[in-house]
């Protein structure tokens, strides 16, 4: 009920209508780059070739926006229901604390990965009707980057309990964006470029442990886990960590943040 | 009906509620008076489980209050009521009937018997944005009488409510007196409270003076007011 609720509410909303038609149209314009004439090293690349990297780089621009729009619709949430009056009203009914959180989370997050399906469902059929080129890898990595937008509702439900929605916004999108940047630098540290640079100026084999590698391993891997769901796309094996690390990184941290959102609700005083 | 036990509230270094007990009888028409901020939001809120209590207890119909089960018959119409601004009156009652777990057809003709006692026909299908104050709280009351509830907390109902509107009210709260309603009141509108309340239990910077019969409050000669004033100005 109070899933249905809030799937209602927010599509009611003005804004979110604007917001997903203004992201589809772009999705959809951006059709035209994917019949352009491309040179690598004066060679042109086949169309096949062109298709599937435009639309993992689509992918990754999809699914990183959709993460900050699941952030901006979760962190007015709980405001906007005591404002209007919506959480005394249900939690005057017969209904636990732990039911009314647990439906935010899933009709948030419900919400946001069909905005996102929707979104990566438009590329999908563009190459597959205009360019004949059939990925159905495209849809289930799609479904897998879902567990990013599960970790940026429950973290910004949380935060938004603890200080005001717009640094609640910025805390995720702040962690997000380390995430990102500290990802790429690994990436590019392993090239051999960088790794001979490094040798080179180091003069001796690098230390194993220290404490921010600590930190970049235990940080939440959001970009991991969109470059396994975009490894799915042209079957490559997965960078970094392996496969399952990412996944099990960002589920664990939904599991810790999800048992504080839900411990600090229930000590929360309703208005 | 309702029992509170020693309930002790403190935010920080302020006491709320300082060790209040009393008892409310199922049937009975109850109203908590007190001056402003006085404590008794913050009970009506710990009987909600809205907040809880430092120390204490209070229980509905002998389940504690931290239970979600003891709200099942209970409504509840809070002190400047908000209804969200997208919905239509209909639609709020409808969705309250369906957080209270009743089925399709019956919330329909539950809605339609509400909007009738609460003498908001024609305009059930407009946006609560449109409605007035007293429209708002009009739907707020009919939201709290939905699935026919055992127990009524009402904190100010007759707030934003003109003459007319607060007669209706009371009138209406009249008509729930033989059905077997116990109503739990909070009112600054001590006449109002004098005519339809069977008991009255009158607090001050978080402790109770009073709780009493209207009539063993009341001395002959005297108001309700005459009494309030003398007990919270000491």
């Amino acid at each position: 009920m109070i899933t249905k609720y809030t799937l209602i509410d927010e599509v009611r909303q003005r804004s979110f209508v604007v917001m997903f038609v203004i992201c589809a149209i772009c999705v959809f314009l951006v059709r035209g780059c994917y019949q352009g004439n491309y040179t690598v090293n004066g060679q042109s690349l086949d169309a096949g070739t062109i298709v599937r990297t435009l639309s993992k780089v689509t992918f990754h621009i999809i699914g990183a926006g959709v993460m900050v729009i699941a952030a901006l619709l979760s962190m007015r949430i709980f405001r906007r229901d005591r404002n209007e009056g919506m959480q005394a009203c249900v939690l005057s009914k017969p209904i636990a604390r732990w039911q009314y959180v647990t439906g935010k989370i899933i009709g948030l997050w419900f919400l946001s990965v069909l905005f996102m399906f929707i979104l990566h469902s438009i590329v999908f059929l563009i190459t597959s009707i205009n360019l004949q080129v059939f990925m159905p890898e495209y849809l289930a990595a799609s479904l897998l980057c879902s567990i990013n937008l599960l970790f940026v509702v429950i973290a910004v439900l949380l935060l938004s309990l603890l200080m005001p929605d717009i640094v609640a916004f910025l805390c995720v999108l702040g962690v997000g964006i380390v995430g990102f940047v500290a990802d790429g630098i690994a990436a590019a540290s392993h090239s051999q470029i960088a790794q001979a640079v490094v040798q080179q100026s180091a003069g001796h084999p690098q230390s194993n442990l220290t404490w921010w590698k600590v930190v970049y391993l235990l940080w939440p891997k959001l970009l991991g886990v969109q470059q396994l769901a975009s490894s799915l796309i042209e079957s490559e094996s997965s960078p970094g960590f392996g496969p399952a690390y990412p996944v099990i990184n960002v589920l664990l941290y939904c599991l810790i943040l999800g048992a504080l959102l839900f411990k600090r609700f229930r000590n929360e005083d309703i208005v | 009906m309702i029992e509170l036990r020693n309930v002790i509230k403190r935010y920080e270094s302020l006491t709320a509620v300082d060790d209040v007990s009393f008892s409310v009888k199922t049937g009975e028409y109850f109203a908590l008076l007190g001056p402003n901020g006085a404590g008794k939001t913050t009970i009506v809120k710990m009987l909600l489980d809205f907040t809880r209590p430092s120390t204490g207890s209070l229980s509905l119909s002998g389940i504690p209050s931290t239970h979600p089960e003891c709200r099942t018959s209970i409504g509840y119409l809070a002190e400047n009521h908000h209804i969200p601004p997208s919905l239509s009156g209909w639609q709020y009652l409808l969705r309250c009937a369906e957080l209270l777990d009743i089925n399709r057809s019956e919330a329909s003709d539950q809605c339609r018997r509400i909007v009738e006692l609460i003498g908001m026909q024609g305009r059930e299908n407009t946006k609560v944005c449109t409605y007035s104050k007293g429209m708002i709280q009009r739907f707020g009351l009919g939201a709290a009488l939905m699935g026919n509830p055992k127990l009524l907390i009402l904190d100010e109902p007759t707030s934003g409510l003109d003459p007319i509107g607060i007669r209706e009210i009371r009138q209406l709260l009249e008509s729930l007196k033989g059905q077997g309603m116990t109503i739990f009141l909070n009112s600054h509108l001590l006449s109002e409270v004098e005519k339809i309340c069977d008991t009255a239990a009158i607090i001050n910077r978080g402790r109770l003076l009073v709780k009493d019969t209207i009539s063993a409050i009341v001395k002959d000669g005297e108001t309700l007011e005459d009494v309030f004033v003398r007990l919270v100005k000491g």
